[in-house]
Protein backbone atom coordinates (compact mmCIF):
# COMPACT_ATOMS: atom_id res chain seq x y z
CA UNK A 1 0.00 0.00 0.00
CA UNK A 2 2.77 2.32 1.04
CA UNK A 3 4.78 1.28 -2.02
CA UNK A 4 1.86 2.18 -4.26
CA UNK A 5 1.61 5.60 -2.63
CA UNK A 6 5.32 6.21 -3.25
CA UNK A 7 5.01 5.12 -6.88
CA UNK A 8 2.03 7.39 -7.44
CA UNK A 9 3.82 10.29 -5.76
CA UNK A 10 6.87 9.85 -7.99
CA UNK A 11 4.66 9.60 -11.08
CA UNK A 12 2.75 12.70 -10.01
CA UNK A 13 6.01 14.58 -9.50
CA UNK A 14 7.27 13.65 -12.97
CA UNK A 15 4.00 14.52 -14.66
CA UNK A 16 3.77 17.81 -12.75
CA UNK A 17 7.26 18.85 -13.81
CA UNK A 18 6.37 17.93 -17.38
CA UNK A 19 3.15 19.94 -17.09
CA UNK A 20 5.07 22.97 -15.81
CA UNK A 21 7.70 22.94 -18.53
CA UNK A 22 5.56 21.41 -21.31
CA UNK A 23 8.68 20.41 -23.21
CA UNK A 24 8.51 16.71 -23.91
CA UNK A 25 4.94 16.21 -25.11
CA UNK A 26 4.92 18.98 -27.76
CA UNK A 27 8.35 17.86 -28.97
CA UNK A 28 7.19 14.25 -29.20
CA UNK A 29 3.97 15.23 -30.96
CA UNK A 30 5.97 17.14 -33.52
CA UNK A 31 8.36 14.20 -33.84
CA UNK A 32 5.43 11.90 -34.56
CA UNK A 33 4.01 14.20 -37.22
CA UNK A 34 7.46 14.35 -38.82
CA UNK A 35 7.69 10.55 -38.76
CA UNK A 36 4.35 10.38 -40.60
CA UNK A 37 5.60 12.95 -43.11
CA UNK A 38 8.70 10.86 -43.77
CA UNK A 39 6.57 7.72 -44.04
CA UNK A 40 4.52 9.50 -46.64
CA UNK A 41 7.62 10.24 -48.73
CA UNK A 42 9.25 6.87 -48.13
CA UNK A 43 6.34 4.85 -49.47
CA UNK A 44 4.28 5.34 -52.58
CA UNK A 45 1.01 5.79 -50.82
CA UNK A 46 -2.35 5.74 -52.52
CA UNK A 47 -5.84 5.02 -51.28
CA UNK A 48 -5.46 1.27 -51.90
CA UNK A 49 -2.23 0.51 -50.04
CA UNK A 50 -2.50 3.14 -47.28
CA UNK A 51 -4.19 0.75 -44.88
CA UNK A 52 -1.45 -1.90 -45.25
CA UNK A 53 1.36 0.61 -44.78
CA UNK A 54 -0.20 2.52 -41.89
CA UNK A 55 0.39 -0.18 -39.22
CA UNK A 56 4.09 -0.27 -40.07
CA UNK A 57 4.36 3.48 -39.79
CA UNK A 58 2.41 3.36 -36.52
CA UNK A 59 4.95 1.05 -34.86
CA UNK A 60 7.98 2.78 -36.30
CA UNK A 61 6.79 6.17 -35.10
CA UNK A 62 5.72 4.80 -31.73
CA UNK A 63 8.99 2.96 -31.11
CA UNK A 64 11.15 5.95 -31.90
CA UNK A 65 8.96 8.38 -30.00
CA UNK A 66 9.15 5.93 -27.10
CA UNK A 67 12.94 5.89 -27.24
CA UNK A 68 13.03 9.68 -27.10
CA UNK A 69 10.52 9.73 -24.23
CA UNK A 70 12.32 7.07 -22.16
CA UNK A 71 15.68 8.65 -22.84
CA UNK A 72 14.31 11.72 -21.05
CA UNK A 73 12.90 9.90 -18.00
CA UNK A 74 16.11 10.07 -16.05
CA UNK A 75 17.54 13.16 -17.73
CA UNK A 76 16.14 15.69 -15.27
CA UNK A 77 17.11 13.53 -12.32
CA UNK A 78 20.61 13.26 -13.66
CA UNK A 79 20.99 16.96 -14.32
CA UNK A 80 19.87 17.81 -10.78
CA UNK A 81 21.48 14.72 -9.21
CA UNK A 82 18.10 14.21 -7.55
CA UNK A 83 17.93 10.45 -8.15
CA UNK A 84 20.51 9.87 -5.41
CA UNK A 85 18.46 12.03 -3.08
CA UNK A 86 15.34 10.03 -3.87
CA UNK A 87 17.18 6.76 -3.31
CA UNK A 88 18.36 7.99 0.09
CA UNK A 89 14.78 8.27 1.29
CA UNK A 90 13.24 5.19 2.87
CA UNK A 91 11.15 4.68 -0.29
CA UNK A 92 12.00 1.41 -2.00
CA UNK A 93 13.84 1.64 -5.33
CA UNK A 94 11.18 -0.56 -6.92
CA UNK A 95 8.46 1.92 -5.98
CA UNK A 96 10.51 4.83 -7.36
CA UNK A 97 11.10 2.89 -10.54
CA UNK A 98 7.41 2.02 -10.86
CA UNK A 99 6.52 5.69 -10.46
CA UNK A 100 8.91 6.77 -13.16
CA UNK A 101 7.68 4.02 -15.48
CA UNK A 102 4.07 5.06 -14.85
CA UNK A 103 4.84 8.68 -15.70
CA UNK A 104 6.74 7.67 -18.83
CA UNK A 105 3.89 5.40 -19.90
CA UNK A 106 1.41 8.23 -19.36
CA UNK A 107 3.50 10.53 -21.56
CA UNK A 108 3.65 7.85 -24.24
CA UNK A 109 -0.13 7.47 -24.08
CA UNK A 110 -0.42 11.21 -24.69
CA UNK A 111 1.80 10.74 -27.76
CA UNK A 112 -0.44 7.93 -28.92
CA UNK A 113 -3.38 10.31 -28.62
CA UNK A 114 -1.63 12.37 -31.27
CA UNK A 115 -0.34 9.47 -33.34
CA UNK A 116 -3.53 7.46 -33.80
CA UNK A 117 -5.79 10.32 -34.95
CA UNK A 118 -2.99 11.61 -37.18
CA UNK A 119 -2.61 8.18 -38.79
CA UNK A 120 -6.32 8.01 -39.32
CA UNK A 121 -6.33 11.51 -40.80
CA UNK A 122 -3.30 11.22 -43.08
CA UNK A 123 -3.37 7.53 -43.98
CA UNK A 124 -7.06 6.77 -43.74
CA UNK A 125 -6.40 4.15 -41.08
CA UNK A 126 -9.70 3.15 -39.48
CA UNK A 127 -9.58 3.71 -35.73
CA UNK A 128 -11.34 1.13 -33.63
CA UNK A 129 -11.33 0.18 -29.98
CA UNK A 130 -9.40 -2.94 -30.98
CA UNK A 131 -6.52 -0.91 -32.42
CA UNK A 132 -6.41 1.37 -29.39
CA UNK A 133 -6.47 -1.61 -27.01
CA UNK A 134 -3.54 -3.28 -28.82
CA UNK A 135 -1.46 -0.11 -28.76
CA UNK A 136 -2.20 0.53 -25.08
CA UNK A 137 -1.34 -3.05 -24.10
CA UNK A 138 1.96 -2.82 -25.95
CA UNK A 139 2.66 0.49 -24.18
CA UNK A 140 2.56 -1.18 -20.76
CA UNK A 141 5.40 -3.59 -21.45
CA UNK A 142 7.34 -1.14 -23.57
CA UNK A 143 7.20 1.41 -20.75
CA UNK A 144 8.44 -1.10 -18.17
CA UNK A 145 11.37 -2.22 -20.33
CA UNK A 146 12.14 1.25 -21.68
CA UNK A 147 12.25 2.74 -18.22
CA UNK A 148 14.45 -0.06 -16.88
CA UNK A 149 17.02 0.42 -19.60
CA UNK A 150 16.78 4.20 -19.34
CA UNK A 151 17.84 3.67 -15.73
CA UNK A 152 20.59 1.30 -16.87
CA UNK A 153 22.08 3.77 -19.33
CA UNK A 154 21.51 6.84 -17.15
CA UNK A 155 24.96 6.39 -15.64
CA UNK A 156 26.72 5.36 -18.81
CA UNK A 157 28.76 7.71 -20.95
CA UNK A 158 27.15 7.25 -24.38
CA UNK A 159 23.59 6.80 -23.17
CA UNK A 160 21.90 8.13 -26.31
CA UNK A 161 23.73 5.48 -28.29
CA UNK A 162 23.07 2.62 -25.96
CA UNK A 163 19.40 3.10 -25.08
CA UNK A 164 18.06 2.14 -28.53
CA UNK A 165 20.54 -0.72 -28.86
CA UNK A 166 19.46 -2.26 -25.58
CA UNK A 167 15.75 -1.45 -25.67
CA UNK A 168 14.75 -2.20 -29.25
CA UNK A 169 15.58 -5.95 -29.19
CA UNK A 170 13.52 -6.30 -26.03
CA UNK A 171 10.60 -4.44 -27.56
CA UNK A 172 10.47 -6.80 -30.54
CA UNK A 173 8.00 -9.26 -28.93
CA UNK A 174 5.60 -6.37 -28.31
CA UNK A 175 5.99 -5.15 -31.86
CA UNK A 176 5.37 -8.63 -33.28
CA UNK A 177 2.23 -9.24 -31.24
CA UNK A 178 1.05 -5.62 -31.32
CA UNK A 179 1.72 -5.38 -35.03
CA UNK A 180 -0.34 -8.48 -35.69
CA UNK A 181 -3.15 -7.29 -33.42
CA UNK A 182 -3.37 -3.95 -35.23
CA UNK A 183 -3.18 -5.60 -38.65
CA UNK A 184 -5.92 -8.06 -37.84
CA UNK A 185 -8.05 -5.34 -36.26
CA UNK A 186 -7.78 -3.56 -39.62
CA UNK A 187 -9.03 -6.60 -41.51
CA UNK A 188 -5.69 -8.09 -42.59
CA UNK A 189 -5.27 -11.82 -41.90
CA UNK A 190 -4.39 -12.93 -38.37
CA UNK A 191 -6.12 -13.75 -35.12
CA UNK A 192 -6.81 -10.66 -33.02
CA UNK A 193 -7.74 -12.66 -29.92
CA UNK A 194 -4.49 -14.62 -30.00
CA UNK A 195 -2.36 -11.52 -30.55
CA UNK A 196 -4.03 -9.69 -27.67
CA UNK A 197 -3.60 -12.73 -25.43
CA UNK A 198 0.08 -12.80 -26.29
CA UNK A 199 0.44 -9.07 -25.59
CA UNK A 200 -1.08 -9.57 -22.14
CA UNK A 201 1.29 -12.49 -21.47
CA UNK A 202 4.30 -10.42 -22.49
CA UNK A 203 3.09 -7.51 -20.35
CA UNK A 204 2.86 -9.72 -17.28
CA UNK A 205 6.21 -11.41 -17.97
CA UNK A 206 8.18 -8.22 -18.50
CA UNK A 207 6.50 -6.15 -15.80
CA UNK A 208 7.35 -8.86 -13.26
CA UNK A 209 10.93 -9.17 -14.58
CA UNK A 210 11.58 -5.44 -14.65
CA UNK A 211 10.27 -5.01 -11.12
CA UNK A 212 12.63 -7.77 -10.00
CA UNK A 213 15.56 -6.17 -11.83
CA UNK A 214 14.79 -2.56 -10.86
CA UNK A 215 16.34 -3.09 -7.44
CA UNK A 216 19.73 -3.90 -8.96
CA UNK A 217 19.65 -1.03 -11.42
CA UNK A 218 18.62 1.73 -9.02
CA UNK A 219 20.01 0.46 -5.72
CA UNK A 220 23.43 2.08 -5.44
CA UNK B 1 54.38 -22.74 -24.08
CA UNK B 2 52.11 -21.94 -21.16
CA UNK B 3 48.94 -23.86 -20.46
CA UNK B 4 46.75 -21.42 -22.40
CA UNK B 5 48.84 -21.83 -25.51
CA UNK B 6 48.76 -25.59 -25.10
CA UNK B 7 44.98 -25.58 -24.72
CA UNK B 8 44.64 -23.36 -27.79
CA UNK B 9 46.84 -25.72 -29.79
CA UNK B 10 44.70 -28.68 -28.75
CA UNK B 11 41.51 -26.83 -29.71
CA UNK B 12 42.90 -25.90 -33.13
CA UNK B 13 44.01 -29.48 -33.70
CA UNK B 14 40.55 -30.77 -32.77
CA UNK B 15 38.92 -28.30 -35.17
CA UNK B 16 41.23 -29.51 -37.97
CA UNK B 17 40.22 -33.10 -37.19
CA UNK B 18 36.58 -32.01 -37.29
CA UNK B 19 37.21 -30.39 -40.68
CA UNK B 20 38.69 -33.68 -41.83
CA UNK B 21 35.60 -35.54 -40.65
CA UNK B 22 33.31 -33.01 -42.33
CA UNK B 23 35.05 -33.04 -45.70
CA UNK B 24 36.38 -36.61 -45.91
CA UNK B 25 34.43 -38.93 -43.64
CA UNK B 26 30.88 -37.58 -43.94
CA UNK B 27 29.00 -38.59 -47.10
CA UNK B 28 27.72 -35.97 -49.52
CA UNK B 29 24.07 -35.16 -49.05
CA UNK B 30 21.88 -36.62 -51.82
CA UNK B 31 19.65 -33.58 -52.22
CA UNK B 32 21.74 -30.59 -51.16
CA UNK B 33 25.16 -31.76 -52.33
CA UNK B 34 28.36 -30.49 -50.71
CA UNK B 35 26.62 -27.38 -49.36
CA UNK B 36 25.07 -29.53 -46.67
CA UNK B 37 28.51 -29.86 -45.03
CA UNK B 38 28.00 -26.34 -43.67
CA UNK B 39 25.39 -27.82 -41.33
CA UNK B 40 27.97 -29.50 -39.05
CA UNK B 41 29.75 -26.33 -38.05
CA UNK B 42 26.64 -24.16 -38.32
CA UNK B 43 24.62 -26.13 -35.76
CA UNK B 44 27.67 -26.76 -33.56
CA UNK B 45 28.55 -23.10 -33.30
CA UNK B 46 24.90 -22.23 -32.62
CA UNK B 47 24.91 -24.67 -29.70
CA UNK B 48 28.28 -23.33 -28.52
CA UNK B 49 26.88 -19.79 -28.67
CA UNK B 50 23.89 -20.80 -26.54
CA UNK B 51 26.30 -22.37 -24.08
CA UNK B 52 28.33 -19.14 -23.90
CA UNK B 53 25.21 -17.07 -23.29
CA UNK B 54 24.15 -19.50 -20.59
CA UNK B 55 27.51 -18.67 -18.97
CA UNK B 56 26.59 -14.97 -19.23
CA UNK B 57 23.19 -15.64 -17.67
CA UNK B 58 24.52 -17.73 -14.78
CA UNK B 59 27.45 -15.36 -14.26
CA UNK B 60 25.07 -12.39 -14.17
CA UNK B 61 22.72 -14.03 -11.67
CA UNK B 62 25.60 -15.04 -9.40
CA UNK B 63 27.07 -11.55 -9.67
CA UNK B 64 23.79 -9.90 -8.69
CA UNK B 65 23.45 -12.28 -5.74
CA UNK B 66 26.90 -11.98 -4.21
CA UNK B 67 29.07 -9.50 -6.15
CA UNK B 68 31.47 -12.24 -7.21
CA UNK B 69 34.16 -10.78 -9.47
CA UNK B 70 34.87 -14.27 -10.83
CA UNK B 71 31.27 -14.68 -12.01
CA UNK B 72 31.40 -11.28 -13.68
CA UNK B 73 34.62 -12.10 -15.54
CA UNK B 74 33.12 -15.36 -16.74
CA UNK B 75 30.06 -13.43 -17.96
CA UNK B 76 32.27 -10.98 -19.86
CA UNK B 77 34.27 -13.78 -21.44
CA UNK B 78 31.12 -15.74 -22.29
CA UNK B 79 29.49 -12.75 -23.98
CA UNK B 80 32.48 -12.07 -26.22
CA UNK B 81 32.97 -15.71 -27.25
CA UNK B 82 29.21 -16.13 -27.68
CA UNK B 83 29.03 -13.17 -30.05
CA UNK B 84 31.87 -14.69 -32.09
CA UNK B 85 30.04 -18.03 -32.36
CA UNK B 86 26.73 -16.33 -33.17
CA UNK B 87 28.48 -14.45 -35.97
CA UNK B 88 29.85 -17.74 -37.31
CA UNK B 89 26.39 -19.29 -37.10
CA UNK B 90 24.74 -16.40 -38.95
CA UNK B 91 27.36 -16.20 -41.69
CA UNK B 92 27.43 -19.97 -42.26
CA UNK B 93 23.65 -20.07 -42.29
CA UNK B 94 23.50 -17.35 -44.90
CA UNK B 95 26.08 -19.15 -47.06
CA UNK B 96 23.95 -22.28 -46.83
CA UNK B 97 20.68 -20.45 -47.48
CA UNK B 98 21.80 -18.79 -50.71
CA UNK B 99 22.06 -22.01 -52.78
CA UNK B 100 19.30 -23.90 -50.92
CA UNK B 101 16.66 -21.24 -50.29
CA UNK B 102 17.90 -18.98 -53.10
CA UNK B 103 18.19 -16.05 -50.70
CA UNK B 104 20.71 -15.05 -48.06
CA UNK B 105 18.09 -14.02 -45.59
CA UNK B 106 14.48 -14.69 -44.73
CA UNK B 107 12.55 -13.54 -41.68
CA UNK B 108 11.76 -16.90 -40.19
CA UNK B 109 11.76 -17.62 -36.47
CA UNK B 110 15.24 -19.02 -35.99
CA UNK B 111 16.93 -16.46 -38.21
CA UNK B 112 15.11 -13.57 -36.57
CA UNK B 113 15.77 -14.76 -33.04
CA UNK B 114 19.43 -15.50 -33.80
CA UNK B 115 19.84 -12.00 -35.17
CA UNK B 116 18.20 -10.61 -32.03
CA UNK B 117 20.54 -12.77 -29.96
CA UNK B 118 23.52 -11.28 -31.75
CA UNK B 119 22.22 -7.72 -31.29
CA UNK B 120 21.49 -8.22 -27.58
CA UNK B 121 24.94 -9.52 -26.73
CA UNK B 122 26.71 -7.08 -29.01
CA UNK B 123 24.81 -4.48 -26.93
CA UNK B 124 26.06 -6.21 -23.78
CA UNK B 125 29.64 -5.80 -24.98
CA UNK B 126 28.96 -2.14 -25.78
CA UNK B 127 27.63 -1.55 -22.26
CA UNK B 128 30.80 -3.07 -20.86
CA UNK B 129 32.88 -0.85 -23.05
CA UNK B 130 31.01 2.38 -22.38
CA UNK B 131 30.14 2.13 -18.68
CA UNK B 132 32.72 3.10 -16.09
CA UNK B 133 34.47 -0.18 -15.34
CA UNK B 134 33.73 -1.60 -11.95
CA UNK B 135 30.77 -2.63 -9.93
CA UNK B 136 28.21 -0.49 -11.71
CA UNK B 137 29.08 -1.71 -15.19
CA UNK B 138 29.00 -5.28 -13.94
CA UNK B 139 25.54 -4.83 -12.43
CA UNK B 140 24.09 -3.12 -15.46
CA UNK B 141 25.60 -5.66 -17.81
CA UNK B 142 24.26 -8.51 -15.66
CA UNK B 143 20.76 -7.08 -16.07
CA UNK B 144 21.28 -6.77 -19.83
CA UNK B 145 22.58 -10.34 -20.04
CA UNK B 146 19.68 -11.78 -18.09
CA UNK B 147 17.03 -9.88 -20.06
CA UNK B 148 18.70 -10.83 -23.32
CA UNK B 149 18.61 -14.49 -22.42
CA UNK B 150 14.89 -14.27 -21.66
CA UNK B 151 14.12 -12.14 -24.69
CA UNK B 152 15.49 -14.57 -27.25
CA UNK B 153 13.12 -17.50 -26.58
CA UNK B 154 10.25 -15.01 -26.40
CA UNK B 155 11.16 -13.56 -29.80
CA UNK B 156 11.65 -17.07 -31.14
CA UNK B 157 8.28 -18.17 -29.86
CA UNK B 158 6.47 -15.11 -31.20
CA UNK B 159 7.92 -15.47 -34.67
CA UNK B 160 7.28 -19.23 -34.75
CA UNK B 161 3.70 -18.56 -33.89
CA UNK B 162 3.77 -16.07 -36.74
CA UNK B 163 5.59 -17.92 -39.53
CA UNK B 164 8.52 -20.27 -39.96
CA UNK B 165 10.44 -22.08 -42.67
CA UNK B 166 13.74 -23.06 -41.05
CA UNK B 167 14.51 -26.79 -41.46
CA UNK B 168 13.27 -28.55 -38.36
CA UNK B 169 15.51 -30.36 -35.89
CA UNK B 170 16.24 -33.55 -37.83
CA UNK B 171 18.94 -34.80 -35.45
CA UNK B 172 16.46 -36.13 -32.94
CA UNK B 173 14.33 -38.33 -35.22
CA UNK B 174 17.08 -40.64 -36.56
CA UNK B 175 16.70 -39.38 -40.14
CA UNK B 176 20.45 -38.70 -40.20
CA UNK B 177 22.76 -41.50 -41.48
CA UNK B 178 25.19 -42.73 -38.88
CA UNK B 179 28.30 -41.19 -40.53
CA UNK B 180 26.58 -37.81 -40.62
CA UNK B 181 25.46 -38.13 -37.02
CA UNK B 182 28.98 -39.18 -35.97
CA UNK B 183 30.52 -36.26 -37.84
CA UNK B 184 28.02 -33.87 -36.30
CA UNK B 185 28.58 -35.09 -32.74
CA UNK B 186 32.36 -35.01 -33.20
CA UNK B 187 32.24 -31.47 -34.64
CA UNK B 188 29.94 -30.42 -31.82
CA UNK B 189 32.34 -31.80 -29.20
CA UNK B 190 35.32 -30.08 -30.86
CA UNK B 191 33.44 -26.78 -31.13
CA UNK B 192 32.45 -26.93 -27.47
CA UNK B 193 36.09 -27.56 -26.51
CA UNK B 194 37.10 -24.60 -28.66
CA UNK B 195 34.48 -22.40 -26.99
CA UNK B 196 35.62 -23.54 -23.56
CA UNK B 197 39.26 -22.78 -24.36
CA UNK B 198 38.32 -19.38 -25.77
CA UNK B 199 36.34 -18.56 -22.63
CA UNK B 200 39.25 -19.67 -20.43
CA UNK B 201 41.72 -17.49 -22.35
CA UNK B 202 39.35 -14.54 -22.34
CA UNK B 203 38.77 -15.06 -18.62
CA UNK B 204 42.51 -14.79 -18.08
CA UNK B 205 42.62 -11.59 -20.16
CA UNK B 206 39.72 -10.10 -18.17
CA UNK B 207 41.53 -10.96 -14.93
CA UNK B 208 44.64 -9.17 -16.17
CA UNK B 209 42.55 -6.15 -17.23
CA UNK B 210 40.95 -6.01 -13.78
CA UNK B 211 44.34 -6.28 -12.10
CA UNK B 212 45.80 -3.56 -14.28
CA UNK B 213 42.90 -1.30 -13.44
CA UNK B 214 43.16 -1.88 -9.71
CA UNK B 215 46.87 -1.08 -9.86
CA UNK B 216 46.21 2.10 -11.84
CA UNK B 217 43.65 3.42 -9.35
CA UNK B 218 43.81 1.80 -5.91
CA UNK B 219 40.46 0.45 -4.80
CA UNK B 220 38.81 2.13 -1.86
CA UNK B 221 38.00 -0.66 0.57
CA UNK B 222 34.25 -1.04 0.37
CA UNK B 223 32.27 -3.09 2.85
CA UNK B 224 30.66 -6.18 1.40
CA UNK B 225 32.60 -5.99 -1.84
CA UNK B 226 35.78 -7.77 -2.71
CA UNK B 227 38.76 -5.73 -3.76
CA UNK B 228 39.56 -7.71 -6.91
CA UNK B 229 36.44 -6.44 -8.60
CA UNK B 230 38.32 -3.37 -9.76
CA UNK B 231 37.78 0.29 -8.99
CA UNK B 232 34.30 1.29 -8.08
CA UNK B 233 32.43 3.93 -9.97
CA UNK B 234 31.32 6.54 -7.50
CA UNK B 235 27.60 6.96 -8.12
Amino acid sequence: MNQLRVALAVARKDLRSEWRTRELVPALAQFIILALLIGNFGFQIDSRNASTIAPGILWLALVFAGLVAFGRTFAAEREQASLEAMLMTPASPVAIFAGKALAAAALLVVCEMVLLPALSLFFGMPLSGDVVAAVLLATVGMAALGCLFAAVVARVRARELLLPLLTLPLWIPFIIAGGLAVQSAMGLPGSYQQAIGLLIDFDILFVVLTSLAARFVLDE
Amino acid sequence: MNRFERAAAVAVLLMLLAAGAIFVYAPTDALQGPVQRIFYLHVSSAIAAYGCFAVVLVGGIIYLRNDSAVADRFARAGALVGVVFTTVTLVMGMLWAKPIWNTFWTWDARLTSTLVLWIVYAGYLLVRRMAEPGRQAARLAAVVGIFGFIDVPVVHFSVTWWRTQHPGPIIVNDALPVQMLGTFLFTLACTLVLAGVMIAIRYRIETLIDEKQSIAEPVPVAAGHRAEAGPEAVP
